[in-house]
C-alpha cells in the first residue's frame, strides 16, 4: 500500500525522460496551445469575409486612386485628385451630401420622436395596442419600391391622393406640386421614410419602455411626480440604450435610402433629391469608376462620423462602451 | 499532426489577408478590350445553334419578341433565344458591367450616345458592315451605329421624340397641327386651352421622359448640328444667347402645361392625354403603344414645336436606337448574328413594327399598323437626329435639360443656365 501511495509523488518530482519534459515545459511555456485542426473551423467564414468583403473594400480604396472608367484594361493613378475633386470641384457631389445631411437631419429627429410617442401611447398589451402596433409596424414588412410607388401617387399633384383629399374638403389653396417642388421635395420624401420606417423603431422602444419596473412609477406618483417628470427621471434613462440603437440604425438608414429615392424620384433622381448613394450610383453609371469609388469611400467615412457624433453628443453611451 | 500556436495561426491568417489584398490590388481592367489593335472583327461563322441571350429594356415589347423567336427557332433546329430584360434605366446604367463578359447579351441592344460610346469604348461591339443585316437598313439611318468605318450596331427602332397629338381635339379647338414658327405654336396651345382642354400634358418629374421635348426645342434654335457634343466640349456654354433664347421659350410654354407639372411622372402624364384632358403628350412616338393600352381610341399625330421664326431648318426630330450587336465575347457569335440578321429582315421588322407601334429602320417594311401609316410621312420630312442623346457624359446632359425644368418651376432662364453651366464647367 504505501509503495503505491508514494509513487506518483515521485513521478512529480522526477521526470522519467527528456520527451516528457519537453512537453511538460512546452505546456508551462504555452497554455493557450490547442490541436491545430482548430483554426481550419473558421478558415471558411474567413476566406468568405477575404472574398466578399475584404477584396472588394481594399479594391474600392485601390480604384479611388486611379482614373479607371469600368472597362478599359488602361488606367492611371491619380493619388488623392479624385477626394479633392469631390470636395472642391463637383458641386453635384457636394449638392448630394448637403441633401443626405439634411435628409439624416430630418429623418433621424422626426422617426425618433414619432417612434417614441408611437411607443409610449401603444405599450400597454391591450388588443387595441396590439392592432394598432401590427398596423404601425405593417409599412417596414413592404418592399421599398413598393413603398416608393404608393407615396409617388399620394403625391402625385394630378390624380393624387394628396390633392385629391384637399381638393374634397376645400383646401385648394395648400394642394401643390409635392416632389416637383425643388424646395419642398427632400422634406416630402423624408415624411415617407419615417412612415416607412417608424413602425419599425416604435418596437425597439416598446421593448424598452416594457422592461421598466412598475414599482418605479408607482414610487415616483407616490412622491408626488407628475408625467413629465417620469417621463424625463425614469422613462428617457431607461430607453436611452433603445434611443442609441433607433438614432444609430435611422441615421444609416437615411443615409443609404437609395431604393426609396430611385423608386420616388426615377434614375437619375433630379439634383434636389440626389443623395450620396444615388450620386455614386449616377457617377458609375458614368463610366466614373475610380471617382465613384473615392465616392463612395467618402460615404462610408461620412455614416461612421455621423454616426460617431451622435453618440457622443447625444451621450446615449457611456465612454469607453 | 504537429501543434501551432496562436502567434502562428494569426500570421497564417495575416499572409491569407496579405494575399487577399494583393489580389484585391491586382489592379482595376485586367482584361483587354476585345478588338485589340485591328479593331472590332466580324462575328464568328458556325453552326446556328444553341442559346442566344438576347439583353435589352423593352419589357413590353416582350411578347412580339417571343414571337419572333419561335419563328426564328422554327428556322434553325436547336437554337434558342432568351430574352434578358432591364428596366430601361438600370439597362443604361448596367449593361456594361452585365454584357462584358459574354456569359449574357451574346445579341443585345443599345441606347444611341452615351451608351453606344461606352460599348464602342469597351470593344464589346462586332462588326456588322459585311453582314446580311446592314443591307436591309436604310443606308441614312445606320449612322447612329457606325463608328469610323465599321458598322458596329444596326439602330433598329426610328421613334419621334415630338409631342403626340389627339387630333379630335385638335379639329374641336379649330388648332392648326402643323404650326409654322413659334408664335402659330403657341397661338395653337391657346386655340386649345381656350377649348378648356390642357394643351401639353408633360411628365417634368420625368427626367427621362421629360426631357425628350428638348430635342424638339433645341432643334432649330442652335447655331449647329452637334450643339449638345459642342457644349460638352465646352466650345458652346448654355448661357449663350440662343440658349438662353430657348429656355425663354420653354417659359413660354408654362401656362400651357398642365398644373405642377415638374412634379408630374410619366403615367399620370399619359393618362391626361389618353382620357382626353389633354391635347398632346410631351414625350414622343414611343409612347403610342401605351397610350392606346390606357384606352385611347383617338386618331394621333405629331406636332413639332417649331422655335424659329418660319425659317427653321428642321420640321421635326427623331431618333435612331434601338441598336442591335453581336457581342464580341459571346461564344456564340453565328448564332446571335443570326438573330440579328433573322430580325433585320423586312417581314419580321415589319412585324415587330407593326406589333409595338414603332417605325422600324429597316426597308420596304409594309406598316399596317393605323398610326404607324398615319405617321409614316415624318419619315420622309426633314427632321433633326435627336440632339440630347449626343451627350457622352449623363451627368451634363441631366444638368443641361435641368436648366429647362427649373425655368418651368420659375427660376429666371438666365439663372437656370448659370447653374446649368457651372456643372459643365467642373466636367469639362
Amino acid at each position: 500500500m504505501s509503495t503505491h501511495a508514494t509513487k506518483p509523488a515521485a513521478k512529480r518530482k522526477v521526470p522519467h525522460s527528456h520527451g516528457e519534459a519537453d512537453a511538460a515545459k512546452v505546456r508551462r511555456r504555452s497554455p493557450t496551445r490547442v490541436n491545430p485542426a482548430l483554426y481550419l473551423f473558421p478558415l471558411p467564414a474567413v476566406a468568405i469575409i477575404a472574398f466578399f468583403l475584404v477584396m472588394p473594400t481594399l479594391q474600392a480604396f485601390q480604384y479611388a486612386i486611379t482614373d479607371w472608367n469600368g472597362f478599359s484594361a488602361a488606367f492611371n493613378y491619380v493619388g488623392l485628385d479624385n477626394f479633392i475633386r469631390a470636395f472642391t470641384s463637383d458641386s453635384l457631389f457636394t449638392n448630394a451630401l448637403a441633401n443626405n445631411l439634411k435628409f439624416v437631419l430630418l429623418v433621424v429627429i422626426a422617426q425618433t420622436l414619432f417612434s417614441l410617442i408611437l411607443a409610449l401611447m401603444l405599450t400597454k398589451n391591450s388588443r387595441g395596442s396590439i392592432l394598432l402596433r401590427a398596423l404601425f409596424f405593417f409599412p417596414t414588412i413592404l418592399s421599398s419600391v413598393s413603398v416608393a410607388f404608393i407615396w409617388k401617387f399620394i403625391y402625385d399633384p394630378n390624380f393624387g391622393l394628396a390633392n385629391s383629399v384637399l381638393g374634397a374638403v376645400g383646401l385648394e389653396a395648400l394642394q401643390g406640386s409635392y416632389l416637383g417642388n425643388n424646395a419642398q421635395a427632400l422634406y416630402w420624401v423624408a415624411v415617407t421614410q419615417v412612415w416607412f420606417h417608424a413602425g419599425q423603431m416604435m418596437v425597439v422602444y416598446i421593448a424598452g419602455l416594457q422592461s421598466i419596473p412598475r414599482e418605479l412609477y408607482e414610487a415616483a406618483e407616490m412622491d408626488g411626480a407628475g408625467k413629465w417628470q417620469q417621463f424625463k427621471s425614469i422613462t428617457w434613462p431607461f430607453v436611452a440604450p433603445a434611443t442609441s440603437i433607433v438614432v444609430a440604425y435611422t441615421t444609416v438608414q437615411s443615409f443609404k435610402a437609395f431604393d426609396l429615392i430611385l423608386g420616388i424620384a426615377g434614375n437619375p433622381p433630379k439634383q434636389s433629391l440626389d443623395i450620396l448613394s444615388t450620386r455614386i450610383y449616377s457617377t458609375f453609371a458614368n463610366s466614373e469608376f475610380g471617382y465613384a469609388a473615392a465616392q463612395s469611400i467618402i460615404f462610408m467615412a461620412m455614416i461612421a462620423l455621423v454616426t460617431w457624433l451622435q453618440r457622443r453628443l447625444l451621450r446615449l453611451t457611456p465612454k469607453g462602451e | 499532426m504537429s501543434q501551432i500556436s496562436r502567434r502562428q495561426a494569426i500570421a497564417l491568417l495575416g499572409a491569407l489577408g496579405f494575399g487577399a489584398s494583393a489580389a484585391a490590388c491586382a489592379g482595376p481592367g485586367g482584361t483587354t478590350a476585345p478588338g485589340g489593335a485591328t479593331g472590332p472583327a466580324a462575328p464568328t461563322t458556325g453552326n446556328i445553334t444553341g442559346k442566344v441571350s438576347f439583353a435589352h429594356w423593352r419589357g413590353e415589347d416582350k411578347v412580339v419578341f417571343d414571337e419572333l423567336v419561335k419563328r426564328f427557332a422554327a428556322l434553325h433546329d436547336g437554337v434558342e433565344v432568351a430574352q434578358d430584360i432591364s428596366t430601361s434605366n438600370d439597362y443604361n446604367a448596367q449593361a456594361l458591367q452585365k454584357l462584358r463578359g459574354g456569359s449574357i447579351g451574346d445579341a443585345f441592344a443599345t441606347f444611341r450616345g452615351a451608351q453606344f460610346k461606352n460599348f464602342t469604348d469597351a470593344g464589346i461591339y462586332t462588326d456588322l458592315k459585311d453582314s446580311k443585316a446592314a443591307g436591309n437598313y436604310q443606308p441614312g439611318l445606320l449612322a447612329a451605329g457606325k463608328s469610323g468605318d465599321s458598322q458596329l450596331g444596326l439602330p433598329y427602332q426610328v421613334v419621334f421624340p415630338m409631342p403626340m397629338a389627339n387630333v379630335d381635339l385638335f379639329d374641336k379647338a379649330g388648332a392648326e397641327i402643323a404650326p409654322k414658327d413659334w408664335d402659330s405654336f403657341l397661338a395653337m396651345c391657346e386655340k386649345l386651352a381656350a377649348s378648356g382642354v390642357i394643351p401639353i400634358s408633360w411628365p417634368g418629374g420625368d427626367v427621362g421622359n421629360g426631357g425628350q421635348l428638348f430635342n424638339c426645342m433645341i432643334a432649330n434654335n442652335a447655331p449647329v448640328d452637334d450643339m449638345c457634343a459642342q457644349i460638352e466640349q465646352g466650345k458652346l456654354k448654355v448661357t449663350d444667347d440662343w440658349f438662353i433664347k430657348m429656355l425663354n421659350q420653354y417659359k413660354d410654354l408654362v401656362p400651357y402645361l398642365q398644373p405642377n407639372a415638374t412634379g408630374t411622372a410619366v403615367e399620370p402624364a399619359q393618362n391626361l392625354f389618353s382620357q382626353g384632358q389633354a391635347a398632346m403628350l410631351a414625350t414622343g412616338s414611343y409612347h403610342i403603344a401605351a397610350v392606346r393600352g390606357l384606352g385611347a381610341q383617338f386618331p394621333i399625330e405629331l406636332v413639332f414645336p417649331n422655335t424659329s421664326d418660319g425659317n427653321g431648318k428642321y420640321e421635326g426630330a427623331y431618333n435612331a436606337t434601338f441598336i442591335l450587336g453581336v457581342n464580341s465575347a459571346s461564344k456564340n457569335q453565328a448564332a446571335a448574328a443570326a438573330w440579328i440578321d433573322f430580325l433585320s429582315e423586312p417581314e419580321n421588322a415589319g412585324y415587330y413594327a407593326n406589333q409595338t407601334a414603332q417605325h422600324v429602320s429597316v426597308n420596304n417594311v409594309e406598316y399596317t399598323n393605323p398610326d404607324l401609316k398615319r405617321l409614316s410621312p415624318w419619315l420622309e420630312k426633314k427632321t433633326a437626329l435627336a440632339a440630347r442623346f449626343q451627350f457622352q457624359n449623363l451627368d451634363v446632359r441631366n444638368a443641361v435639360e435641368a436648366s429647362a425644368t427649373a425655368v418651368i418651376s420659375g427660376t429666371s432662364p438666365e439663372q437656370a443656365a448659370e447653374a446649368a453651366q457651372k456643372i459643365v464647367d467642373e466636367r469639362l
